[in-house]
Order: C-alpha cells, then structure tokens, then sequence
C-alpha cells in the first residue's frame, strides 16, 4: 500500500526520479552506447566481408544489436530500471504475446524453411 | 448507524463552485437530470445504462436480421431475398451480433459493476469512458448507416481477401464495414485501458486481488483479451482498407498477394475474441449461482486461475479456424492439440459450477434459471467445439450448418443466457425494482425452446451437409423439414425477447405499487448489494472495507461450529443508507467525449466520399482533443487543479482544511 | 448461540473505522492511473506494430518494380535513424528537468526533441519522394505497398509525438505543466520512446537485413 504524502512535491511524483544530476550522466551514457552500437550496425552494411558477420551471422548479429538497443531504451530512458516491477510485466506481456503470435504465424507460412 | 452524523470520510469541499471561475469558454456541464445529463455523464453507471440499451437496440436490429434470413430458408428455392441481398444480411447479422450486441453488454456489465464490485466511486478515466461508449455507438450507427447508402457489406463476419476486395464486392458495404469496426476498436481499446486501470489501481482497501467478485476478474482477463487482440484486427482492417480505397496490393493476388495473411491476422484477433464476448458471462454466472444456492462459490482460485488460463491458451488456437485452407499438416496437427487442451480449463469451470450447485438450498429463480441454461447450453456447445478440434471431422464440418449451430450454441446458449440472468439479477441494483419474477420464469422456458428449436436442428442439417452462407436450397436434399423447425424455433425465440421487453415496462408500471426495493433484494454476497438500489451517485459512503471473499455475505453471515450457516445480522443492518453524498468529490460530466467520438465518423464518411469531408472530420477530432485537455479541472480544490496542494485556501474559497480523504485522489482530470 | 458465531465486522460504520480508511492510498498500485494506461497502450501497440511487421516480412520480395536492395538509401536512413536515437535523450533529459524543477531547462530539451522528431518526418518525407522518382509506387508492389504502410504507420506515430511535444511546451510557457503535473512530461516521453523502439526494429528488420 503505498501512501503518499504532498510535502515533497516534485520529486515523489515520479517513481525513482532524483534531485541531481546523475541521471543525466547515466542518460548521456547510454546514448553514447545506443549510438555505438548503431554504427555496429551500420558497418555490417559498409563491411559485410567483417568475419563477425559474414554470411549467415548476419541476421543473428543484426538481431542481437537490435534486442540490446530496444531494451537499453526500455530500462533506461523508459524508466523500466527504476519503476515498478508491474509496468515491465505488463509490457512484457504484449511483447512476447506479439512475438509469440506472429512468429507462430510466420511459421505457417514456412517463412523460415 | 447514524451514518450522516458520524461521517469521517467527508470532505468540507463538497460545494464550492462559488467564487470559482474557469478559465476561458470552457466551462463543465452541470446538468444532472434531463437529455444533456446522459450526454454529458462520465458517471460509470449511466454509460454503463447506455451501453446496455444501445446494446438492445442494435440486438433488435441484428434479430430482425436474423428473421428475415430464416424467413428466407423457410422452403426450398426461397424468393424473399435476393442472393445479393442474403449475403448483406447474414454479414451484417454476424457483425452487428458480435460487435454491437455481444461485446457491448459485456461492456455493459463491466462498466456498471467493476467498480461497484472493488469498491470505487468510478473508473480510472471517466471521460474515456464516456468517450468508449460515444465511440462505439458512433462506430455501430456509422456502420449500420450502409444499409441507406448503397447497401450493407457482403463479406461475412471474417471478411475473407481477397473476395473482400474492390472486385468482387464493388459497393461501399465493406468499406462501411471496416472503418466502422475501427471505430469501435478504438473504443473498445479505450475502454480495455480504462477498466484495467480501474482494477488494478482503484480498489477499496482490503480488496486484494483474490478477494474480488468473480464478474470482475472474468472481466478484466476479457479486457486484457481486448487490448491484445484489437489491436490485430485493426492492424488487419487498415491493410484492407488500404486495399479499397488506395489500391495497395496486400490482398492482390495478382502481384503476389498471400490470401492467408487475412485470415491468419483475423484470426489472430478472432479467437480471443469469442473467449472475451464469453468472459464475462461466465462472471456473472459465477456470481448468480453461488447467490441462489446459497453456497460459496467451489473453488474460487480454480475458476479464477483458469479464467486466466482461458485468456492465455485462447492465443494459441487460431489456426483451427483454418483448417482446410491448406495451412500444412505440421500446423494443423498443433492447432488441432493446443484446441483440444483449451477445453480443459473450460471443463474446469463447469466442474465448478456444478459443485457449487451440488448440495445447495437452490431457489430457481430467473436469473437462476438462466444461468443453468447457461451451463446446459454452452456445454452441448463446448463438446461441439471439441468436436472441430478433430482436423479430420473439422474437414467435414467446415462452412456447413453444422458449425452454425455450434457458435450459436456457445455465444448465445452461453453468453447471451448469462446475460439475460444477470439483467435479471442486476435489474433491481440499477434501476430500483424488480423485473416480474413470473413473467421472467415463463421468458426463461419460452427462450430455452426457441434458442433450441432454431439452433438444435441445424447440427442434424449441417451433417447433413447444408452449406452455410448459401441463400437458398433445392428440394429433395432432405433440408425443408429441419429448415421449416429451425425457422419456427426463431421466431419462437423472438417472441420470447419480446416478452422480456414487455416485462421491463410491466414491471415499471407495476414497481409504483409495490414497496421499494431494498439494497440487497437476493441476499446477495458481494459488496455492490451493500449500497442502496439504484445505486446512489456516490456508489458507497463510507467506501466498504473487505476483508475477505464474499464480504458483504459474511457481514450477514456465521457459521457455528459444526458449519451450519447462522444469519447474525439482517441486512438492514449492515447496508448502507442513502446519504445525500455532500462532500464526495465526483468527476465532473463533460462535452468533449461526444464531440470527440462522433468526430470519428465524420472522418470515416469522408475516407469513403470525399477527402475534404474527412479533413473538417479531422479538424472535429482535434479540436475535441484540445478542448479535453484544456478543459479546466473537475474541481477547483482538486490537488489537480495549476495550484500546488499549499496554494489551496487561498483560490478554493472555504477549503481550508487538507484532503486527506480518499475521495479527491480518484478523479484524474486527464481521464 | 451466539458465542459458537465467529464474529465479523457487520456495521457499515466499522468500515469508516478501520486504521486504513483514513489513508489517502493513492493507486493500489503505487502507479498513477495514467502512467499504467499509458504503458498498457503501448503493451498493446507491439500488437499493432507486429501485425505489420509481419506483412513486411512476407512481402518484402515483390514480383515486379524496385526490390529492396535496389532502392534502400542506407547511410541517408542510417543518419536519420541517429537523429530520432538522438532525441529520445533529448526527451529523457528534459524529463529528467522537470523532475529538479526546472521549467525552462525542460522546454529547451522539449522543443530539441521535437526539431530532432521534425527532422526525422522532413528525411522521411524526402526518402519517400527520392523512392516515388525512382518507380516505387504506392500501388507498385506487394513490397511497396507494405513498405509504405509500414513506415508510414510510424511516421504518424512519430507526427502525433511531435504535436503532443509541441503543445507541453505551449502549455509550458502558459505555466500549465506546475512539478505536480511533471508526470504528465514523463508520459510524452513513454509515447516517445517508444516509437523510438519501433525504429530501432523497423531500421534492422527492414532496411538492415538484406533480402
């Protein structure tokens, strides 16, 4: 049960917010990550002979880089890190429900074989 | 019990409008009587109400469809309709069956009970709950609106690519069709959001979630169900909108076009949705049955876990509806398996039921009768259902009478039996009398003939291998004596709906005479009876606080020792008293939602006709956006208000006392 | 008799009595009503965005016109894939204001994340009309006509974020959006990012890998 009390408006507003600074650092941070991890992405393009995705790795790489960027979105700057726990459930739910369905669908249709 | 003397939860801001003046033109609606009060109301119980008519209204619609169509197969090379226009009606009967009757009563129901059952004073978003109803009623007339303006869609329920496409379906019916569920789509999103927001967020203290009703968790898990699954049908309506109005080339066959897309995201979409137009209905049963056999309900975290279980497997079965489109042997054999074991937790649930009968002091009342029919009904259409997950008895069923019956069986043996029960369970909570308790006896044995008559019969003439959706048979198949029941059977069953409408408006004018109804006319077990009939703006005051499942029985309720049930307190005692609400803060009514909603068909007409038309639609809808957001806050000593909690005495007039009460916390003003 | 009754609660008054009726419990869950409807919104849109993913994917190769690998500008779409990653910090940094209180800070970062949100549509729009020139019709192909969709589904998500950035602003400088209101910010930003995430699947899946 949570209760709140109005005396310390901002701050408790929003769930695990803080007064200072450094939160922006972490927030700089993750972008100089996602940032890197784009030009990653970019160079499989520019370099496709690079041994690490050549070939059939590319698809596995490429989709790796995209799973490690969506979910440092969602943690850091959509706050899932630090919010209740009910939140990623929930949207967890829809994400892996929508994976589930239409991979299952694509399935069907012999996408992959 | 002086409850008006003692009332801690009031709050001294009760009515202070006075000296308070809003900012610009927008000023809220007050009315709370009269026409503009239902347009304006974001109160859950008057939406709900409105629901549940305009429910009834599109059920006549689709009924009278239904008539016409078994008028049609009454005898062999039938003339009444064409087969152009035979297609219209069983499409648009499908349609408004599922989208404006189904649905919405469940919409309905969840509406005025959610938050009656967890103890709240309204939902989490009052406006977008305005908003969902407006939306849906606008979507519902927009899409009956085809049938003056060149004719209804023609495509069936499912609307299959691509026979739903330009060239075969020339006329505007299915572009009505599908705008028209987009429409209610957003307002069945709208309204999933809201409710669950209210479930998980607003309930009373103590209302953990395994002790609320029944009815509430089927509904949310049927809400969660909305919210996955429109969201797929809508992904698939604007593809095929794109289709006929803009020429792309998703269901194209000629440029490489796959017409199994369609059906698999429709289908997607689809089969949770019979398991949330069924949901609720077996949460209102769950909460009729235990009330007349006096028991609690058997094994309440089994009914709950496998209500959930329901939702979670009604994704993986789609494919079953597809079993002769050529999808592989590897897929139909796992959908064949993951349908079998979906009626396991169905299984569950009747065992429950049954349990709950078994060894109770039952009163057959109506709305008990009902809910058996229920039980009856949607178990012969269950085992039916087990029946298609067979692939190769599904090869020979397929589009034949004989899976009519069995949908019929489920959705209106099912869910519209539990409905009936539940408006006769609820009638008195919502409207303050009683419905004629004989009258609803003699509807309950006329519907359950009718409701056989009709659908019994087209199980024998689907094995006998009559084809759905065909608008006419020849002689001498062995059809016209099945045909010639069924068609009976259906107005047998109109006629039964025709008494339960007459039964509202006896009822009404014979409520004068009689004493009024008191809050708990069942000697019910769940909080909604504890607060006086009809339910009083407020909902409660004080808000009830539970401590376990069925609390308000077990405020009436002991057991000695050896088990025996022992009334220890009447029910005048422990319910609530009609207090005049002063001080209860309650969202205030307000125009936007309406605008915003029948902006949508304005938008949907010029899709079809003119592009201009749907740019001043545009224009409506966001001018109704930003009309809601600047709308000024439903009370000016809402901590919502652009004031800090601090600033209050100063700009509230006589608030100077800090509200600590609950009340405030509950209206958002961005609902 | 009644010594053998466990005993219960029964007035109606003991509810205004109980220790936590006079607590103000703001959500049973301790998330603000419009946080949780707006993450159960998006929960709902990875259903949507799937359901047209998925139609990329079946139909990527078209029978006729330009083919992917053909027409696909990838350093130009890379550049405004980095501007619309660029503004989602941009957006968490002017949350990240309003948290401290800082009104004018916020508006600053708010109106960058809209000129970053901007710049994205303007390379959008211009992708489109390079592919339009180049033969890739709307109707040309199965692949066009899924393409389009795909991609243009999110850029009017990535258009109703822009307005939704614009009108906080608005709102902002008309002192409408007081510390109490910040969640209202933090929101937005939820909107945001994730169609921020949707661009980051819809950059590998469809541009990125090769067909």
């Amino acid at each position: 049960m949570t209760i709140t009390s109005h005396d310390d408006v901002p701050t408790t507003v929003l769930d695990g917010a803080v007064k200072d600074y450094s939160r922006d650092k972490v927030y700089v941070l993750t972008a100089i990550f996602l940032a890197v991890l784009t030009i990653i992405e970019v160079f499989t393009y520019t370099a496709p002979d690079f041994p690490l995705w050549a070939e059939e790795l590319l698809i596995p790489v490429l989709m790796i880089l995209m799973a490690v960027k969506l979910f440092t979105i969602l943690y850091i700057f959509m706050h899932l890190k630090f919010d209740k726990p009910i939140l990623t459930r929930i949207f967890y739910s829809g994400l892996i429900l929508a994976m589930f369905v239409y991979i299952v669908m694509l399935a069907t249709f012999r996408f992959w074989f | 019990m002086a409850l008006t003397e003692d009332r801690p939860l009031a709050l001294p801001s009760g009515d202070s409008n006075d000296g308070y003046t809003p900012t610009g033109v927008f000023t809220r609606p007050t009315a709370e009587t009269g026409p503009r009060s239902w347009f304006t109301t974001v109160d859950h119980k008057k939406i709900g109400i409105m629901y549940g008519t305009a429910a009834i209204f599109f059920f006549i619609v689709g009924g009278v469809e239904a008539l016409l169509i078994r008028m049609q197969l009454w005898s062999p090379r039938g003339t009444l309709l064409s087969a152009n226009l035979y297609n219209q009606i069983y499409t648009m009967h499908g349609t408004t069956m599922v989208f404006l009757v189904v649905m919405p009563i469940g919409a309905a129901f969840a509406n005025y009970l959610i938050p009656l059952q967890i103890g709240a004073r309204d939902v989490a978003f009052p406006r977008i709950n305005a908003f969902s109803f407006w939306a849906f009623l606008a979507g519902g007339v927009f899409l009956n609106s085809s049938w003056f303006l060149g004719g209804g869609a023609d495509g069936g329920w499912f609307m299959y690519a691509p026979n739903s496409g330009v060239i075969f379906s020339p006329t505007n019916g299915i572009d009505f069709w599908n705008l028209g569920l987009l429409i209610t789509g957003i307002a069945s999103l709208t309204g999933a959001v809201n409710l669950i927001v209210t479930v998980l967020n607003m309930r009373a203290p103590g209302m953990t979630l395994m002790r609320m009703p029944i009815f509430t968790w089927m509904a949310l898990v049927s809400q969660f169900l909305l919210l996955f699954a429109i969201p797929v049908l809508t992904s698939a309506q604007v593809l095929l909108m794109l289709d006929r109005l803009f020429d792309a080339n998703f269901f194209n066959v000629a440029k490489g076009a796959n017409p199994l897309l369609w059906q698999h995201l429709f289908w997607i979409f689809g089969h949770p949705e019979v398991y949330l137009m069924i949901l609720p209905a077996f949460g209102l049963v769950s909460e009729i049955l235990p009330t007349f056999a006096r028991k609690p309900i058997f094994g309440y975290p089994f009914i709950v876990f496998s209500g959930i279980a329901i939702g979670f497997m009604g994704w993986g079965v789609w494919a079953h509806h597809m079993f002769v489109s050529g999808i592989g042997p590897i897929s139909v054999t796992a959908f064949s398996l993951t349908t079998m074991f979906i009626a396991v937790p169905t299984g569950v649930k009747i065992l429950n039921w049954t349990a709950t009968m078994w060894g109770g002091k039952l009163n057959f009342s109506a709305p008990m009768l009902f809910s058996i029919g229920l039980v009856t009904m949607f178990t012969i259409g269950g085992l039916s259902g087990v029946m298609h997950s067979v692939a190769p008895m599904d090869t020979q069923q397929t589009d034949t009478y004989f899976i009519v019956a069995h949908f019929h069986y489920v959705l209106f043996g099912g869910a519209f039996f539990g409905f009936m029960g539940a408006f006769y369970f609820y009638w008195p909570k919502a409207f303050g009398y009683m419905l004629n308790e004989s009258i609803g006896k003699a509807n309950f044995w006329l519907m359950l003939l009718g409701f056989n008559l009709t659908f019994a019969p087209m199980h024998v003439l689907g094995l006998q291998g009559m084809s759905r959706r065909i608008y006419t048979y020849d002689a001498g198949y062995g059809f016209e004596f099945w045909n010639k029941v069924a068609t009976i059977g259906a107005f047998t069953l109109a006629s039964s709906i025709a008494l339960f409408i007459f039964n509202i408006f006896y009822s009404k004018s014979k409520a004068k005479t009689l004493p009024p109804v008191g809050p708990d006319p069942w000697d019910s077990r769940t909080i909604e009876w504890m607060t006086p009939s009809p339910t009083p703006v407020y909902n409660f005051d004080p808000i009830p606080t539970v401590t376990r499942v069925d609390d308000f029985w077990y405020r009436k309720y002991g057991e000695t020792k050896d088990g025996k049930l022992v009334r220890i307190a009447s029910t005048a005692e422990v319910a609530q008293k009609r207090t005049d609400g002063k001080g209860i803060h309650l969202p205030s009514p307000s125009y936007w939602p309406i605008v915003l909603a029948f902006g949508l068909p304005i938008v949907a007409y010029g899709l079809i006709f003119s592009l201009w038309l749907a740019l001043i639609g545009g224009i409506v809808v966001v001018a109704a956006l930003y009309g809601w957001i600047m709308e000024p806050p439903d009370d000016p000593d809402a901590v919502h208000d652009d004031h800090g909690p601090e600033a209050h005495a100063s700009d509230g007039g006589d608030a100077a006392v800090p509200d600590s009460a609950d009340a405030v916390k509950e209206v958002e003003t961005v609902g | 008799m009644a010594e053998t009754l466990t005993s219960r609660p029964t007035l109606a008054d003991a509810d205004a009595h109980q220790a936590h009726a006079h607590i103000e419990a703001d959500t049973n869950t301790g998330i603000s009503n419009t946080k949780l409807g707006m993450w159960l919104f998006l929960a709902s849109e990875c259903l949507l965005f799937g359901g047209l993913i998925t139609t990329y994917l079946l139909y990527r190769r078209p029978l006729e016109g330009p083919t992917p690998d053909e027409i696909f500008d990838i350093p130009f779409t890379s550049t405004s894939s980095f501007v619309l990653l660029m503004s989602s910090l941009t957006m968490v940094l002017a949350v990240s204001a309003i948290e401290r209180g800082e009104h004018q800070r916020m508006r600053v970062w708010l109106g960058a994340t809209a000129v970053l949100g901007a710049t994205f549509m303007a390379g959008q729009i211009y992708e489109f009309t390079v592919f339009v020139r180049e033969g890739l019709g709307f109707t040309t192909s199965r692949f066009s006509s899924a393409f389009y969709t795909l991609t243009g589904f999110h850029g009017i998500h990535v258009t109703v974020g822009i307005i939704m950035l614009v009108s906080l602003v608005l709102l902002s400088l008309r002192g409408k959006i007081p510390e109490h209101k910040a969640e209202t910010v933090e929101i937005v930003g939820l909107y945001w990012h994730f169609v921020d995430v949707v661009w980051v699947v819809i950059f590998a899946v469809v541009y990125l890998i090769p067909t």
